[in-house]
């Protein structure tokens, strides 16, 4: 069949696409020295993890309507198992990379890893 | 036939194709949260393009909250007309160029867009945090495929409509 595309078409396809761009490059974070992962729920940080010095398997739980269970291990982080109904925090699997998020949500829960750079190369004590 | 009978005929036939929607699982393809395909948008077309903005308006913000009462649960419903509102105003405007400027493949995309942007504005405003808008690019070119998908249908559904049997509104 033919689509009779017409040249505005071509200008959303443009506009949507440099939107795209746009916020890969804004929310892009190069690998960095500490990754720390911010958990929070409802605006309100339940904790925050410094992934890189976490040797030792971690859990944090959180609670509401729909509970769940996160899981921090090796350095990644990731929704172990969760009480809502859709199931796309736990499909989202481990993230470990700075700028890369994992959300619940009906739980209102968002885990974000922000990259910090230390810039700091001997320390004089 | 009455137009409050086609108008509640196209509510109920948005609300199947929301209902049946939840069986194609796309967000275990790319698990992002609010990720579909958007067949309701179609009605929604079908009433913006062969009725009038009126009734577009209408059928679409019953169809988000029959639909959140039905199966969405009521924190849903705050999403769902967030999207629709923004999907609404984009598709109307873009509307004014359409056959000049834009076929229904550009309105279409455009209102997948609008729609995915007016979800995650909802979420970050729910949320109080706009770390979700890292979910911003996928939802767009997501919507760049859906919106195709929905356009194809819609085209062929208003060929028919067209030629064969035009409703008549008394």
């Amino acid at each position: 069949m033919r689509l009779n595309l017409k040249y505005g078409d071509f200008l959303v396809i443009l506009a949507i696409i440099l939107i795209a761009v746009l916020f890969v490059v804004s929310f892009y974070e190069g690998n960095t020295d500490e990754k720390i992962a911010i958990v929070s729920q409802n605006g309100i940080v339940l904790d925050r993890i410094e992934l890189n010095k976490i040797s030792d398997r971690y859990e944090i739980n959180y609670f509401g309507e729909y509970p769940g269970t996160i899981e921090i291990n090796n350095g990644r982080i990731r929704f172990l198992h969760a009480d809502c109904p859709d199931q796309v925090c736990v499909n989202t699997g481990w993230i470990d990379r700075p700028g890369q998020i994992a959300v619940c949500l009906p739980a209102g829960v968002i885990i974000k890893i922000e990259g910090v750079q230390t810039d700091v190369d001997i320390i004089v004590r | 036939m009455k137009k409050l009978t086609l108008n509640s005929l196209l509510i109920s036939l948005a609300l199947v194709l929301a209902f049946v929607e939840r069986f194609i699982p796309l967000n275990l393809i790319v698990p992002v949260p609010g990720i579909k395909l958007g067949l309701a948008n179609i009605v929604t077309m079908f009433a913006l393009f062969q009725l009038d903005i009126p009734s577009a308006i209408t059928i679409t913000v019953l169809r988000c909250v029959l639909a959140s009462l039905l199966f969405g649960g009521m924190s849903s419903l705050f999403y769902s007309l967030s999207g629709a509102f923004f999907a609404l105003v984009i598709m109307i405007l873009l509307k004014f160029g359409y056959e000049k400027v834009f076929s229904l493949v550009g309105i279409s995309m455009g209102g997948a867009a609008a729609h995915n942007t007016g979800q995650l504005v909802a979420a970050s405003l729910m949320m109080k945090n706009t770390a979700i808008f890292a979910y911003m690019p996928v939802l767009l070119v997501t919507g760049l495929a859906t919106g195709l998908l929905t356009a194809i249908i819609s085209m062929n559904l208003f060929k028919v409509f067209e030629k064969n049997n035009r409703v008549k509104l008394e």
